[in-house]
């Protein structure tokens, strides 16, 4: 590397206000320890990794030029969980993607994402009148509070995509094992805003969470269990709580409370080994790992094991952080790592319970060509073992 | 930086195309399920116009024709960035076909007054004529270029230089404003609303609404009356003349290559046999 | 009404305006013509080639060849390369002058821009993009099928007042006529001003591009979202059926494929014996670029993609090893299905 003499960075209060204000100061505590640097996924890939201490460090004092890389973040929270100081590191990353919306200058397909969220209600350019055929032949009920105990959140990867339908449909099969009561919002449903978020359109899904809690609030909506981690994340960081009305659960931390209560036991399952993959979203930003183990515990015969990054530890599939509307190119992808980790530790299954990790996990899957494994997502594993409810005749 | 040309975007609120049909029964067009949305290369004509200004600073207008709700998408365009936006509202206009369409926003257009640029998109989903900018052309003498994949305006002597498709290749065409040019679909991506102009823009944008006895018109030359093309019949397209086979082939992807290959072969070899008739 | 600029009963004659470019006829303006010949056999109109440009010596003579019964040419310097204003300008006074009672043109980048400009400059009808023509009974008037909403409705046109009855007609959708004269046709020419006034717009520069035409292949491979797993086994498909490889739009968006080779209603209408379609799951704007194929071979490995509604074989399953094991089963028949 040749000697070059330095040079000093010019700072520009505007820049520097501009960021402060979108970042919420909270890269104030970062002290360059560099140990988010070391921690994030994309260092294991290749192409070029993301250089997160120098990222915060740009918008601890203003200085632009970060936009390639704070887009590359699946906001996994590895970084998060990682750093001594606390820094939420995430939140950074998306206070700086709003600035590039303000400048202008989006990623490619992501104007188009929004769109499709602003004129269809779902970041996957449906129309609304189909977000329920995933639900056909299944006659579920029109949400009631005075009916149901809880109300189902399928959310739009869950009702538009053809592999996370059959993941409502199993959710749906063991709450009706259980004999839960719930209802839907149906056509009516919309989108949590979580797509929105991850971009960075801060203005956009302040909009959405106002009018969104607007229908909870005169729908009667009190407990909501939801099908995707990350709609969970939405409604637990972002809505108001309704001083404690609204509760948003995901379904695993739901069903595990209905095997605790005894409303659901399961036959077993033994011709099946199964390692699971944290969903970053429930592990590292709920600390919620234990639910779904308490229901593979809950299935007799059924071996669990673990890889050694799991739980706080877990490795993200790609798919967070909006990365699902933006292009991976080959061999860049976590998912292919994740799958031989999961190959090498010799289960036949490999579930997990989030739909952006079920399609980047079943893709690595497919493009690494791994054999003897197979992707479940957990409510289909559970499924597979012969669910019933405890103290009813079969 | 404030040279920029007043530029005039044709907007045109169009039912999506995948969510209409014909009832089989009146063989009229049944629009009735379908939602509405703006004409997608209109969007592709404004980001290319919001892009210009960006560059060149000078103002955006948004004109069309339709019923009244077409003011809320028209406020979908302020908020993405143009400065103002107009409607030709009125019975009068309805019914018209592009000689009678392509009229009535000419005049608009000489309505808003001082516009030097006016953006279309190629073609809109419904009808798929293409031929409203180049009557607008006609209507206001003013030179054209269609199909446009970039818009480069050139400040020093007001011109525009457009690179357009054309049959087996492209080519670049150099024109003296005022003039108007069509967008080819899917050349850029539309920005999305400014946050700053979610409240102003999209709730409380002004529109401004025209009738046709804002303007000094025949009305005989407006709408159905000023149309000469009219539809003689309407029906839903099928597939190929005659329907597909729709025959389903099973198997391991051995046994179906397989099968395929023989279809194909004895295919071909009937048609270079002539057995096959076209 | 609008004044037409000519009445109706003073209308005759069926106009194709013939398409050329350095020199040589475009093949629309083949296809055209048959069409036409066919209208003016039904109508017993006189059936005419309007010849546009600067130097026409050479295409001229084979323009008189063509299966129509007069060339009327308008020769001009101005007219040398095509722009919408002079061209516009010297054929509507053509057609004020001669009065035909029809006028077609080819739905090319020109023909639409001639078209559209000239439609209103005589104050008539135009119907655009027909994909089909006939005469009305009865009253002989030329009624044009058109489609729209991305393809789904069919419309048919017509324009009972005005003259010229004019219409467009994409490239591709009739056959190129093979029939000549024996003898070649009258050769009149029409003289016209071109003031400065019309002539603004300058031609920077111009690019053929050296891609194939994939509207006028026999066979071809197209490639859709699914393809992108493995494009060197499309290709190597291709070669072995010997045929070309059409593209849906969403697999151009990716870079596999160039729009000169997207199939569909924003791009090329083809007309293969044989189309097999890989990984496209077949929305509408897509199949109307297809549906004339004569064999649809549909692989997909979604089970309810729209395409198997227009495909005459289905295959659901992973396109990869189905092709990989054509494309084995081709070579080893040597060279494949020829």
């Amino acid at each position: 590397m040749t000697s070059v003499a330095p040079r000093p960075i010019l700072l520009d209060d505007a820049n520097w206000d501009r960021v402060l204000e979108a970042t919420g100061n909270k890269a104030a505590a970062c002290f360059q320890c560099g140990t988010c640097t070391a921690v994030c996924p994309w260092g294991l890939v290749a192409g070029p990794s993301i250089g997160v201490r120098s990222v915060i460090r740009q918008a601890q004092l203003g200085i632009p030029g970060w936009t390639n890389e704070v887009w590359r973040c699946t906001t996994c929270g590895a970084c998060e969980a990682a750093c001594p100081h606390a820094v939420p590191i995430g939140e950074v990353m998306l206070g700086l993607r709003s600035i590039a919306w303000d400048e202008r200058k989006p990623p490619a397909g992501l104007p188009g994402m929004l769109w499709d969220v602003y004129w269809d209600g779902n970041p996957w350019g449906r129309p609304p009148s189909e977000r329920s055929r995933w639900a056909a032949g299944l006659d579920i009920p029109r949400f009631d509070p005075a009916k149901h105990e809880i109300m189902l959140y399928i959310g739009c990867t869950a009702s538009y995509d053809r592999r996370a339908q059959k993941i409502a449909r199993s959710v749906v099969g063991l709450l009706r094992t259980a004999g839960v009561t719930f209802g839907t919002l149906g056509d009516d449903e919309p989108c949590c805003g979580d797509p929105v978020r991850s971009v960075g359109n801060d203005a956009y899904l302040q909009e959405i969470v106002k009018a969104n809690a607007g229908l909870f609030l005169e729908s009667g909506v009190s407990r909501v269990v939801t099908v995707s981690p990350h709609c969970y994340d939405t409604f637990a960081r972002c809505y108001p709580d309704l001083d404690g009305k609204f509760q948003p659960q995901h379904y695993t931390q739901y069903v595990a409370e209905l095997v605790a209560e005894g409303r659901l036991a399961f036959e077993g399952l033994s011709d099946e080994s199964v390692t699971f993959h944290d969903p970053c979203y429930l592990a590292r930003h709920h600390d919620a790992t234990e639910a779904p183990r308490s229901v593979i515990g809950a299935i007799d015969g059924l071996e669990l094991r673990e890889m050694s990054r799991s739980r706080s530890e877990t490795l993200c599939c790609g798919g967070g952080g909006g990365r699902m509307w933006m292009e991976a190119a080959a061999g860049e992808r976590f998912a292919d790592s994740r799958v031989r980790e999961a190959a090498a530790t010799g289960a036949s299954v490999l579930a997990t319970t989030c739909p952006h990790c079920v399609a980047c996990l079943e893709d690595g899957i497919s493009v690494t060509k791994t054999q003897n494994l197979k992707l479940m997502e957990l409510s289909e594993l559970a499924t597979l073992a012969r669910p019933y409810k405890p103290g009813v005749e079969a | 930086m404030n040279n920029g040309p007043h530029i005039l975007v044709c907007l045109k609120v169009v039912p999506k195309s995948e969510e209409v049909g014909v009832d089989r029964e009146t063989k009229t067009l049944d629009r009735a399920n379908a939602r509405q949305e703006i004409n997608p290369p209109d969007m592709n004509a404004l980001e290319a116009a919001l892009a210009l200004k960006d560059k060149h600073g000078g103002r955006v207008s948004l004109l069309s024709m339709g019923p009244p709700f077409v003011a809320a998408y028209l406020r979908v365009g302020l908020a993405m960035g143009a400065d103002d936006a107009y409607l030709l509202s009125d019975r009068a206009f309805g019914g018209a076909d592009t000689l009678a369409t392509s009229l009535a926003l000419a005049e608009g257009i000489k309505k808003v007054g001082g516009v030097e640029l006016v953006v279309c998109g190629e073609e809109s989903s419904d009808g798929a004529t293409a031929q409203v900018p180049p009557g607008i052309g006609v209507w206001l003498g003013i030179p054209q270029a269609m199909y446009a994949m970039d818009l480069e305006y050139q400040p020093e002597n007001r011109h525009i230089r457009v690179t357009r498709e054309i049959r087996d290749g492209e080519e670049v065409l150099d024109l003296p404003l005022p003039a108007v040019v069509s967008l080819k679909v899917s050349t850029n991506e539309p920005r999305f609303m400014e946050p700053d102009r979610w409240t102003t823009q999209r709730t409380d944008g002004t529109v401004t609404v025209w009738a046709a006895s804002d303007f000094d018109i025949n009305p005989e030359h407006l709408g159905l009356p000023g149309s000469p093309t009219s539809v003689a019949g309407l029906k839903e397209a099928q597939g190929a003349a005659g329907g597909r086979r729709r025959e389903m082939v099973t198997g391991t992807p051995g046994e179906e290559a397989h099968i395929l290959y023989q279809r194909i072969s004895e295919f071909l070899a009937g048609e270079r046999s002539g057995a096959k008739e076209r | 009404m609008i004044e037409p600029s000519y009445p109706a009963k003073e209308a005759n004659g069926i106009w194709v305006f013939l398409e050329q470019d350095d020199g040589e006829l475009a093949p629309v303006s083949r296809e055209l013509a048959g069409k036409a010949r066919e209208l003016a056999t039904q109508s017993g109109a006189k059936l005419t080639g309007l010849l546009m440009g600067g130097e026409l010596a050479s295409v001229q003579s084979a323009a008189a060849l063509l299966d129509i019964d007069e060339v009327l040419t308008i020769s001009h310097p101005r007219l040398q390369q095509f722009t919408a204003e002079p061209y516009a300008h010297a054929a509507a006074a053509a057609i004020l002058a001669r009065k035909p009672d029809i006028l077609l043109l080819g739905a090319t980048p020109y023909g639409r821009d001639l078209a559209g400009r000239l439609a209103v400059m005589v104050k008539t009808g135009l119907t655009a993009d027909c994909t089909d023509l006939e005469l009305e009974a009865g009253t002989g008037l030329l009624l044009g099928e058109v489609s729209g909403f991305g393809g789904g409705v069919l419309a048919t046109i017509r324009c009972a007042n005005h003259r010229p009855q004019m219409a467009t007609v994409r490239p591709g959708v009739f056959p190129e006529s093979t029939t000549t004269r024996s003898s070649p046709a009258d050769v009149a020419a029409f003289a016209v001003e071109i003031p400065d006034s019309v002539c603004t717009v300058k031609v920077v520069h111009r690019e053929k591009r050296q891609g194939k035409d994939i509207s006028k292949a026999e066979r071809l491979v197209v490639a859709g979202r699914g393809a992108g797993s493995d494009l060197p086994l499309i290709e190597s498909l291709a070669r072995l059926l010997d045929a070309e490889i059409g593209a849906t739009r969403v697999a151009v968006d990716e870079g596999w494929a160039t729009r000169e080779q997207q199939i569909g209603q924003t791009g090329i209408i083809t007309r293969p014996k044989l189309a097999l379609v890989c990984g496209a799951s077949g929305a509408t704007q897509f199949t109307v670029g297809i549906d004339k194929a004569d064999m649809v071979i549909a692989l997909n490995q979604d089970p309810e993609a729209p395409i198997f509604e227009q495909a005459d074989l289905c295959i659901v399953d992973d396109l990869v090893p189905v092709v990989r094991a054509l494309v084995a089963e081709l070579e080893a028949h040597n060279g494949g299905a020829r």
